[in-house]
């Protein structure tokens, strides 16, 4: 078989117009404010605690997505330049950099103006450096830090002692909250928060599940990007929710007329890994050349492992945050998350595993090589293991890379034995 | 009968090798310059010229190696990571472990008892431990390349060099010089280098005999030497192996041609 010319990518065009207005329409409003201001906390997307600070009227800032969609807009490296010009190593986190260039900078992107925080939450404890980067910005804007302590998950289940441990937490999170807000905690507004979100995430996984089918009608890496916006940024509204609906509706249709994200599937892929939005269509297309689909990725969990049998329940509302926050995939242990890929190969039918290492992140990559390791030697499923970079352009060798890819694939192609196709010119 | 050619479009070189009836009957080497296609053509020219038998008798050319997209005239393609291993399990059938170490790769390359891949990982995005770095640490201690292998063998007491880093590894081998260390000891300690990070690779897919060792700096007998003597074990090594990825496109596209016709 050889590599044939990449087709378009394929996305549900109403779904895809609809996450587009979205996005404008958030970042619109989070430059204009529309009326009174409304405060701005920042946060993290892993375990994030977004329904709790919107109960007190907080706007959230996501300084990671605004990273991504600076670099998948090719802005990322300027903000990555002014902040090592500013003393910040090569080797420090891209999403780090971009922001901190970026606030210094003046906040300016191609997609609106990012307003600075009135509040910094730290609800993710797997990455020190992110802690570093919380208090950076506390300094330049002299804005309150709060740091929760979430203990990483050992077991598969949340253990008790953990629960009570960071619902303390959350108890004094909100007595801060009330204080600097001036607003009572109202719990039935929140538990109204969390039906909205417990209806996004079911729609959500409803989407992410449909991955299971043969020819999959969905690409569980590239195209869930795009939808990954409302479920992270937007969780807890009705619009939100409300998307779900209509991504499903699409995605139904293509079941029923067969047109699926890669007109002819040949390999099944599972992805690990933070996608080189530097070079996102590239990346895609060395997949699409091959006809080859994602069927189910982690990435797209970072913001909830929603699939797995965890909804946010309205009916305990502060146990069910709890829950959420420990469970995040970046907070697993490594056993943990080599156990979720080794199952998603399984139960999607996957022919092979594909990571994708981050050359500035040592913490959602370390681990990465024995993964590798552990899915070939140990389990005999063919892992290809290639590095970049999230934010950093300079990380990605178009040609080293695309060989490595297309080396893989013919791998697989040759021990599968299927019949070659006449060349196409790449 | 049929005649079938590989070329291995390289980051230094352009290897051209025709296959018939399982025998080379023919090859070619020369370096590449920025015209890749007129290289290409050439290396396939000279390699046809040993042979006697015109362009037209060849029934599949097949492109391997950064440049294979630039074998404008062949049939097929194929990486030089499959091409390797399809090569080296020509040349020696035990082989089970392919280190290739060419200008700018290193790559290590588990293959089965078909010659398929199973395995490989290679060098990251800079040329140490490769052809280029032994070139420009040689070029510093004002020697070609090809002197390298020979002259590394009289060493008695090799240097340690510790960067891995082309061009500082050039500047460590200036300052050995200027305190006066023997070209032949600072020789020994390149290779040592080269092979240290190659048995990285070969050990994240999994070492086992036999290995053969293909590729320009397979030449190089200090690093052949030193390559058994930290693996304990026999390096397969064949006067053909910088040939071996054209020889692996050659069979590659046999196959190719065969399973169409089938």
């Amino acid at each position: 078989m050889e590599p044939t010319e990449g087709t378009e990518p394929k996305f549900l065009a109403t779904a895809r117009d609809e996450q587009r207005r979205m996005v404008d329409e958030y970042y619109t409003n989070l430059a204009t404010a529309g009326g009174p201001k409304k405060p701005v906390a920042y946060m993290f997307v892993g375990g994030n605690l977004t329904e709790i600070v919107r109960s007190f009227g907080y706007e959230v800032v996501f300084p990671e997505i605004v990273g991504l969609n600076c670099a998948i807009k090719h802005v990322s490296l300027p903000n990555i330049l002014h902040a090592e010009s500013q003393g910040y190593g090569l080797d420090v986190c891209g999403y780090v950099k971009n922001d901190l260039g970026l606030q210094e900078l003046g906040g300016q992107t191609p997609f609106g103006r990012v307003p600075p925080p009135d509040l910094l939450v730290c609800s993710f404890s797997g990455c020190y450096i992110y802690v570093k980067w919380w208090e950076a910005l506390a300094e330049k804007f002299g804005c309150p830090l709060v740091v929760l302590d979430v203990p990483y998950m050992r077991a598969k289940e949340p253990q008790a002692e953990d629960l009570q441990y960071l619902v303390a937490q959350l108890n004094e999170f909100i007595a801060l909250l009330e204080k600097r807000t001036g607003r009572s905690f109202d719990r039935a507004e929140l538990r109204r928060v969390l039906e909205n979100s417990r209806r996004a995430e079911q729609g959500w996984v409803d989407y992410l599940d449909s991955g299971r089918l043969r020819p999959s009608p969905i690409e569980a890496y590239f195209e869930a990007v795009f939808y990954m916006f409302p479920i992270n940024v937007l969780r807890g509204t009705e619009e939100a929710a409300d998307f779900y609906a209509t991504v499903n509706a699409e995605v139904a249709e293509r079941v029923r007329t067969g047109r699926c994200p890669v007109p002819e599937e040949k390999f099944r892929l599972v992805v690990e890994g933070v996608p080189p939005y530097t070079n996102y269509r590239t990346f895609w297309d060395f997949f699409r050349r091959w006809g080859a689909v994602s069927v189910a990725a982690t990435y797209p969990k970072v913001g909830g492992l929603f699939d797995r049998g965890f909804l946010h329940d309205p009916a305990r509302p502060l146990e069910s945050i709890a829950e959420y926050s420990l469970g995040a995939y970046v907070n697993q242990s490594w056993p943990l998350r080599r156990k979720l890929i080794e199952e998603y190969v399984r139960d999607f039918g996957a022919d092979a595993v594909l990571i994708h290492g981050i050359k500035s992140c040592r913490s959602f990559t370390a681990g990465q090589g024995d993964l590798r390791d552990w899915l070939i030697h140990d389990l005999g499923i063919p892992t290809l293991y290639i590095e970049s970079d999230h934010e950093d352009p300079r990380y990605f060798a178009p040609a080293q890379i695309k060989n490595r890819m297309d080396a893989f694939f013919e791998s697989l192609d040759q021990r599968r034995g299927s019949t070659p196709l006449p060349m196409v010119r790449s | 009968m049929t005649l079938v050619a590989g070329v291995d479009i390289g980051s230094t070189t352009a290897k051209c090798v025709l296959i018939e009836n399982g025998k080379i009957l023919g090859k070619s080497l020369a370096p590449v310059g920025v015209e890749l296609v007129k290289d290409a053509e050439r290396s396939l020219e000279q390699a046809l010229a040993e042979t006697g038998r015109g362009r037209g008798e060849v029934a599949v050319v097949t492109g391997t190696g950064y440049g294979r997209f630039k074998v404008t005239f062949g049939q097929y393609t194929v990486t030089e990571i499959g091409c390797h291993a399809k090569g080296a399990h020509f040349l020696f059938p035990a082989t089970r472990v392919v280190l290739d170490i060419g200008g700018q790769d290193t790559k290590a390359i588990k293959i089965n008892e078909k010659g398929e891949v199973v395995d490989f990982a290679m060098n990251d995005k800079c040329a140490a431990g490769t052809g280029r770095f032994l070139d420009v640490c040689a070029g510093a201690l004002g020697l070609d390349v090809s002197e390298i292998g020979s002259l590394s063998l009289g060493a008695r007491h090799p240097v340690k060099v510790t960067n891995t880093c082309t061009v500082f590894a050039e500047s460590e081998v200036s300052s050995y010089v200027s305190r006066g260390k023997e070209a032949k000891d600072i020789l020994a300690g390149l290779n040592a280098s080269v092979v240290s990070r190659s048995l990285s690779l070969m050990q994240r897919v999994g070492i086992e005999p036999e290995v053969t060792f293909t590729g320009g700096v397979s030449r190089n007998e200090g690093v052949v030497r030193t390559l058994g003597y930290r693996l304990k074990l026999p390096v397969n090594v064949s006067p053909l192996s910088q040939y071996v990825g054209a020889i692996g496109a050659a069979l590659h596209g046999l196959e190719r041609k065969e399973a169409t016709a089938t």
